[in-house]
């Protein structure tokens, strides 16, 4: 191909064209922080793993806490939770050491995508659980608190159990949302040049 | 790191930085975003340095580290490339060899490069660099054979570019 020679010819001799970088340019290059994909997802992993137990805190009161005793079942689903999320710190960890530069572009691609889909694993997690334990504990507090300002029978009926499974299922749809769309941006096009690299390799 | 890591490091990058220069050229669009990914590349090679054995050349390790970064790592969203761009590009001819005609093929040859993926373009990259398949295909994680293959339909894709009649 004629014009690959002509552009070869011209890209091997252009070197001096570009506006040189001195020395203490670099320098100051290298003290600066990265702004790398994998550092914002790691960034984003932190403020959503802080956020979702933040709400947790405020959340409690005392009247949770008697709520708590009340409902042993909650403390056992709180320890699982705990494990679980230790497991998920566990693995974040892992994949970020394994992510170098130095490996090829379609193994640094694969590694990315795949610490990527520990963190969904992790959002699914907490949006399934969190909406189920919640659902739950609205569902018992309500009841109980209609019961002491009227008779001793449960007042739940089903109209109440939608409204609260409906509320729960819009709050589950918002949180996938919010989170499709803070990631979805960063990881398109990752995706798009791992497709093309296993496309070529196929 | 030491003092003295530092200091062999900006050496090396220093002389070395066109070829940073270069894949900033082709990834980017604009002196800002080329600046800022030249900033993003040399980070990340800062942070790879210390297990830069110096078994191979600073360029030759330096071309993994920075194509990564541009493929994988660089998050700025890319702008649709404008004509004004190219017409800067006369003075990549000096005088002597001025040919207009020559000139104007290679103002084409780079608009159409840049029309490829960002995948072809660390192919074609490698390519204009005159590095052989092999170094292609480790870089890349690809086999040789598909390196081969790929560049060949790459030649293929940019032939169409530049004469979309005659494909």
């Amino acid at each position: 191909m004629k014009e690959l020679d002509l552009l070869k010819k011209d890209w091997q001799k252009e070197g001096n064209t570009f506006e040189q970088v001195s020395t203490n340019d670099i320098y100051v290059m290298i003290h600066k922080k990265s702004s790398s994909l994998v550092k914002w997802i790691l960034i984003v992993s932190i403020l959503e793993f802080l956020i979702l137990n933040g709400i947790s805190i405020f959340i409690s009161s005392k009247e949770y806490d008697a709520f708590v005793i009340a409902h042993p079942i909650i403390k056992t689903l709180e320890i699982i939770n705990y494990v679980v999320i230790f497991g998920f710190i566990i693995l974040f960890y892992k994949n970020y050491k394994s992510i170098s530069t130095l490996n090829s572009a379609k193994d640094l691609i694969k590694k990315i995508l795949k610490t990527r889909k520990v963190v969904t694993y992790y959002i699914f997690w907490n949006i399934i659980f969190g909406g189920l334990t919640g659902t739950y504990v609205g569902l018992q507090g309500f009841n109980e608190g209609m019961k002491d300002a009227n008779t001793n029978a449960d007042v739940l009926d089903t109209s109440n159990i939608m409204v609260v499974l409906v509320f729960g299922l819009f709050l589950m749809g918002f949180i996938w949302c919010f989170y499709k769309l803070v990631y979805g941006t960063f990881l398109s096009r990752l995706s798009k040049n791992y497709n093309e690299l296993k496309k070529i390799d196929l | 790191m030491s003092e003295k890591l530092e200091q062999t490091f900006v050496q090396l990058l220093q002389e070395n930085q066109n070829i940073i220069h270069k894949i900033c050229r082709l990834y980017t669009n604009g002196e800002d975003a080329h600046k800022d990914l030249f900033q993003e590349i040399t980070i990340q090679l800062w942070k790879a340095f210390p297990k830069f054995r110096g078994d191979s050349k600073f360029s030759t390790w330096a071309y993994r580290v920075a194509l990564n970064t541009a493929i994988t790592l660089y998050r700025k969203t890319k702008r649709s490339i404008s004509t004004v761009e190219f017409e800067g590009r006369q003075h990549f001819l000096n005088d002597v060899e001025y040919d207009y005609e020559e000139e104007e093929q290679l103002k084409l040859m780079y608009k159409a490069v840049y029309q490829l993926n960002d995948i072809e373009k660390a192919l074609i990259f490698m390519y204009l660099e005159d590095k052989d398949y092999q170094e292609i295909s480790e870089t890349l994680g690809i086999s040789e054979v598909n390196a081969r293959v790929k560049m060949n339909r790459i030649k293929g894709k940019l032939k169409k570019i530049l004469n979309p009649l005659e494909a």
